[in-house]
């Protein structure tokens, strides 16, 4: 211990610049593993405990065939009520326009006086503020239709009070309320930081458009019953009672099928995220390197002194110990501030492609603390063995003479080459192989195995290069090229680490990079193909794909009759649970679609044909991303729960879709109106007569729909615009992620020439000495850095290009189901390799001015 | 013209205490000199070779190394004192582990701005000149002691300086590579006038040279005249020292 400190700690106090670099950099690479997880849990979080806090005491709940259950339907159950409390519920999302200021609400509409026996609501203030109303007065308060219950918290956000007006958008309408009362924080008011509404069941109905409708029923079981027996029982008799399309199921589903949807998402945040831990690791093997190299004489005289090699181990492995302690403290704080961030960069995508979630970042827990230690610490030691163990080796004598210099020379073993092509070729394995459970793991395994087999290429690059590259150096550099060039020949085991570190991180960028831009321009493809109306009309309320928000037959009707408008096709799109998770069950006017509009289908190819086979007939056309999820081809059959009980239907054919991963199966209205009765369609898809001004339209329906009505409004442009800024906001957190490897790795590099540097300190006082002056010293040393940073984006050039495969053929099939056409970002590859040679070289001027201060006297006289 | 002359000159170390290293010190080399400054560790001869090496800057005192004074030079000018007029050998030979012997030989004159080509041909005629025709293409630690010395002074005299500075250039041989290099320098000396100053502990070795400074403390002790040395018949080389 006390050698500890007086041979490790001062001089990581005294080397105080690099010490922080390196903490700085295991605390990054930390800080985006916590910020993922955290960001992660955050969108699925939002909607457990707004799960959970809604649900409150209930313990099973009785649902519909997706659209929720029929109200003739649960009075046939009276039954029910020997198992327990029965309450029926409404549950929708509005959005709340207070001022400037929107916000989305979530409304619960209950009957009162059964309800309360399952959630607990307690009023901030009723009459003389000293009691909580009666059953009966609470009813009253929500008597009239136009009532609603706000929370406390909701309230103190805009300045509410009872008494006073809100308007809330409900589907494509706006309505009044009247605040008759605030719900204390705690039970439902808690939900989604207290954007929360009550309604009486009735008005909900009315409001939400789904009269004589229920979406569920909680039951509060008897506090003897045993819940797994209920459950039993409760199936059993709702399959007797011939009632059909209900099931029992607990509360905690629906969080389930939502965890399943947003796995693959989820996974692959969490897998990039360990890139930027990766290379902060290479950080600590620097670091602990330059620690050994610069004392090989101190540890030297330690050995001849008496310390055992088993000590010196101990020292230097502790010294890792502390530095990835303090990184991965500061990591875990600096992991939740990063979150913030990445939970504004994510929101978007979940928003818009799953589920609506509160963008709050859950505080660090004890799963956390133990993640980020568990990860750094082991894999910080491993980091520093190498390094470690080099330092046990050193001799007391060849030390202390100053003699002992490292093999300057490389020999290209036969393993350098035959490591790599292993890897490789077991990478092209792994990518045949499928998903499992879902994920792509199999394709992650080849990334890794290329990954490998990349840096294990390193060497044999570097020894090809540097054989190449000795004379067009000398010629374009100099002495400065030709020195350069042989300084890195001649530390090629030394700095292969670090190069190998910067390509990883530098083919991920460029694997991301042709990923994304092929997805971009396959989208964009799709987009021109398939967006062919002129207008696309929604309610406002409807933040996602999942809120079911429908639109009122006077705005259909005014867009129908308007004179310019030739077709409309009316959509409805709602969630049905299928095989654990859920997928979107779409509803369309197949005619209108035959006529004006475009698929793009993958399988048949004549489209046409078989969508005019598949009016009438059972059958649905399915997503390409539900046929490889669900492994589905044409003519298989989909089982999907209708209110008449499950029902089977034959798939028709599979088109491209890239909206969302989550599967959609489309129906023809016709065929749907027979299981699931007359909709409100949730969206419209606008056909103009031809010379239509789609823009006096879009103004002339938003006109007559006046006031009264909230709907958007697209034209064809602007809704491709939005369909790439959600593509867009979908991939920012990639980048954000690269960014901060590539910067690692970086600072990976200037520490690497330092350790250089500083092992070569005798040469460079040497090669001042007998001439060369400041200016040729430094040119050299920035000269080596371009040098490392060109052959690092060579290397990542070629391995993104083959990890670019694996994630558009590979990976991305695998997790969401999308065929991608291959593209390749050619102008931006260009940009980002010139960035790189830029910045690495620039990472070498620290370094260098390192160099060129040694001090010439000084290190001679050390002789 | 002298080639080196020191005049009073001082060196010391501000370090938490003071350390005059180099306490006064004077003393003149002529063009073909070959003088040996000997003493015990700590003497100050180290001190005193980086002054006389442009490797450092006196304290006080006048130095001129072939009449330009290093006090008054910034470091790039020092450097180019040293790259023009300046050759080193040292005991650890210090020659860069990852060039060629060739390359280690041409480097002073790239490193000068010399053409690559011209620069290569002159290493060719070093080597030979010390008997590494043979090894050009081999690296140092492919070398005897003995042959990576003669590569440092094939190095150190490529670019003809004025004076060649040696500090224990024998120290880490074995006697007969000691000898062979004693002898190349005093043929060096001879034949191309090389003026060399060298620093050794080993009276054996100083006898090689023609004029003897003995340091003790900081200060010359004594500076031995060629009567009293054993090669008689190379005094018509020998100068005053003052």
């Amino acid at each position: 211990m006390r050698l500890f400190r007086q041979f490790i700690l001062r001089q990581l106090m005294q080397e105080r610049l690099r010490s922080a670099a390196t903490i700085l950099g295991i605390a990054l690479g930390i800080a985006v593993i916590i910020a993922i997880q955290l960001t992660n849990a955050s969108s699925l979080r939002g909607f457990a405990t707004a799960l959970e806090t809604i649900s409150g005491k209930t313990s099973l709940e009785i649902v519909g065939a997706g659209l929720g259950l029929d109200e003739m339907k649960l009075a046939g159950l009276g039954w029910l009520r020997e198992y327990g409390q029965v309450s029926p519920v409404i549950e929708g999302d509005a959005r709340a326009q207070v001022g400037s200021a929107a916000e989305s609400l979530k409304v619960l509409g209950v009957d009162i006086l059964r309800d309360r026996s399952l959630r607990d609501y307690r009023l901030m203030e009723y009459a003389d503020r000293k009691r909580e109303p009666s059953p009966t007065e609470f009813l009253y308060l929500l008597s009239d239709p136009h009532s609603i219950i706000l929370t406390e918290k909701f309230a103190r956000r805009y300045d509410l009070k009872v008494g006073s007006q809100i308007t809330l958008t409900i589907g494509d309408k706006n309505e009044s309320f009247t605040i008759r009362g605030l719900l204390r924080d705690e039970g439902p008011a808690r939900t989604l930081d207290g954007s929360f509404a009550l309604m009486d069941i009735a008005a909900a109905q009315w409001a939400f458009n789904r009269l004589g409708r229920l979406d569920r029923a909680d039951i509060r079981l008897r506090d003897d019953a045993n819940i797994d027996e209920a459950e039993r029982q409760i199936a059993e008799r709702l399959r007797q009672s011939g009632v059909e399309g209900l099931a029992v199921q607990r509360p905690a589903r629906r969080g389930q099928q939502v965890e399943k949807m947003l796995a693959a998402f989820h996974f692959n945040l969490t897998a990039l995220s360990y890139i930027a831990l990766l290379v902060g690791l290479f950080l600590i093997y620097n670091t602990v390197s330059i620690s050994v190299i610069t004392r090989r004489e101190e540890i030297g005289t330690l050995r001849a002194l008496g310390a055992t090699r088993r000590r010196i181990l101990a020292l230097f492995l502790a010294e890792a110990a502390l530095l990835s302690l303090i990184g991965c403290t500061l990591g875990l704080l600096l992991g939740r501030l990063l979150a913030y961030g990445a939970v504004k960069l994510t929101a978007t995508t979940v928003n818009a492609l799953y589920i609506a979630m509160a963008a709050a970042v859950p505080a660090l827990s004890l799963r956390h603390f133990i993640l980020a230690f568990a990860v750094g610490l082991p894999l910080a030691l491993l980091a520093a063995l190498m390094p470690a163990i080099e330092a046990t080796r050193v001799q007391p004598m060849t030390a202390m003479r100053g003699a002992d210099r490292l093999e300057s020379r490389f020999r290209l073993r036969r393993r350098y080459l035959i490591a790599p092509a292993l890897l490789f070729m077991l990478a092209w394995w792994l990518a045949q192989r499928g998903p499992v459970a879902g994920l792509p793991l199999s394709g992650y395994a080849a990334a890794v195995a290329i990954v490998f087999g990349a840096a294990f290429l390193v060497p044999a690059v570097f020894y090809f290069f540097t054989r190449l590259s000795r004379r067009p150096l000398a010629f374009l550099f100099k002495v400065e090229g030709r020195l350069a060039n042989s300084n890195l020949a001649g530390a090629i085991p030394r700095i292969s680490i670090s190069v190998a570190a910067l390509a990883v991180s530098l083919a991920m960028m460029v694997a991301i990079a042709v990923m994304v831009g092929s997805f971009r321009e396959t989208v964009i493809y799709w987009v021109s193909q398939t967006l062919k109306a002129d207008l696309y009309l929604r309610p406002a309320s409807r933040s996602n794909v999942t809120t079911e928000a429908v639109l009122s037959p006077e705005v259909v009707r005014a867009v129908t009759t308007h004179p310019q408008v030739a077709a409309v096709d009316a959509f409805r799109n709602f969630d049905v649970p299928y095989a654990g998770g859920l997928v979107t069950l779409g509803v369309g006017e197949f005619s209108v679609l035959l006529e004006y509009g475009n698929l793009m289908f993958k399988a048949p190819s004549d489209w046409r044909s078989v969508m005019r086979e598949m009016i009438g007939r059972d059958e649905v056309v399915a997503s390409e991303s539900f046929a490889i999820r669900y492994q589905k081809k044409p003519g298989d059959t989909v089982n999907i729960p209708t209110p008449q009980g499950e029902h089977s239907f034959r798939i028709a054919g599979i088109y491209y879709d890239y909206s969302s991963d989550r599967g959609i199966l489309v129906m023809q209205r016709a065929t749907f109106e027979r299981y699931f009765g007359p909709q409100p369609p949730t969206s419209l898809t606008i056909y103009l007569k031809p010379q239509a001004d789609a823009d006096a339209v879009r103004q002339e329906i938003l006109n007559a729909l006046g006031d009264r009505y909230r709907v958007f409004i697209y034209t064809n442009a602007a809704l491709r615009n939005e369909v790439l800024r959600i593509f867009d906001s979908t991939f920012a957190i990639t980048w954000a992620l690269e960014v901060i490897a590539i910067f690692v790795a970086i600072a990976g590099v200037a520490s690497t020439l330092l350790t250089l540097i500083l092992e070569r300190r005798r040469e460079l006082a040497m090669l001042r000495l007998i001439g060369a002056d400041r200016g040729q010293v430094r040119r050299m040393v920035v000269i080596e850095a371009a040098m490392l940073g060109g052959i690092s984006q060579g290397i990542g050039l070629v391995v993104g290009l083959l990890l670019s495969l694996v994630l558009v053929y590979v990976i991305n099939v695998q997790s969401f189901g999308w065929t991608i056409q291959f593209h390749l970002p050619v102008l931006f590859l260009l940009q980002s390799s010139a960035l790189i040679l830029i910045a690495t070289a620039l990472s070498g001027i620290w370094p260098a001015r390192r160099a060129s201060q040694l001090y010439v006297a000084e290190q001679i006289a050390e002789e | 013209m002298s080639v080196l002359v020191v005049e009073e000159v001082r060196k010391s170390y501000h370090g938490e205490t003071v350390v005059e290293a180099v306490r006064g010190v004077s003393f003149t080399l002529e063009a073909g000199d070959f003088v040996a400054l000997m003493g015990p560790s700590g003497c100050g001869k180290s001190t005193l070779l980086h002054l006389c090496g442009a490797m450092d800057r006196p304290t006080s005192g006048n130095l001129t190394i072939a009449g330009i004074a290093p006090a008054t030079l910034s470091d790039d000018e020092l450097t180019r004192l040293r790259r023009e007029k300046i050759g080193f050998v040292f005991q650890f030979f210090n020659l860069l582990p990852t060039l060629t012997v060739q390359e280690n030989i041409a480097l002073p004159l790239l490193l000068a701005g010399r053409a690559a080509t011209e620069a290569d041909r002159w290493a060719q005629v070093m080597a030979e000149r010390v008997g590494l025709s043979a090894r050009l293409n081999h690296y140092p630690q492919q070398l005897s002691g003995g042959e990576m010395q003669r590569a440092a002074i094939a190095r150190a005299i490529i670019h003809s300086p004025a004076l060649l500075i040696a500090d224990e250039p024998t120290g880490n041989l074995d006697s007969d590579n000691g000898t062979r290099i004693l002898q190349l320098l005093a043929n060096l000396n001879r034949e191309l006038r090389v003026t060399i100053l060298m620093a050794t502990h080993d009276a054996r070795i100083a006898a090689s040279a023609r004029r003897l400074i003995r340091m003790r403390d900081g200060l010359i002790e004594s500076i031995e005249e060629p009567a009293t040395r054993p090669h008689e018949g190379t005094r018509k080389f020998s100068s005053k020292s003052s």
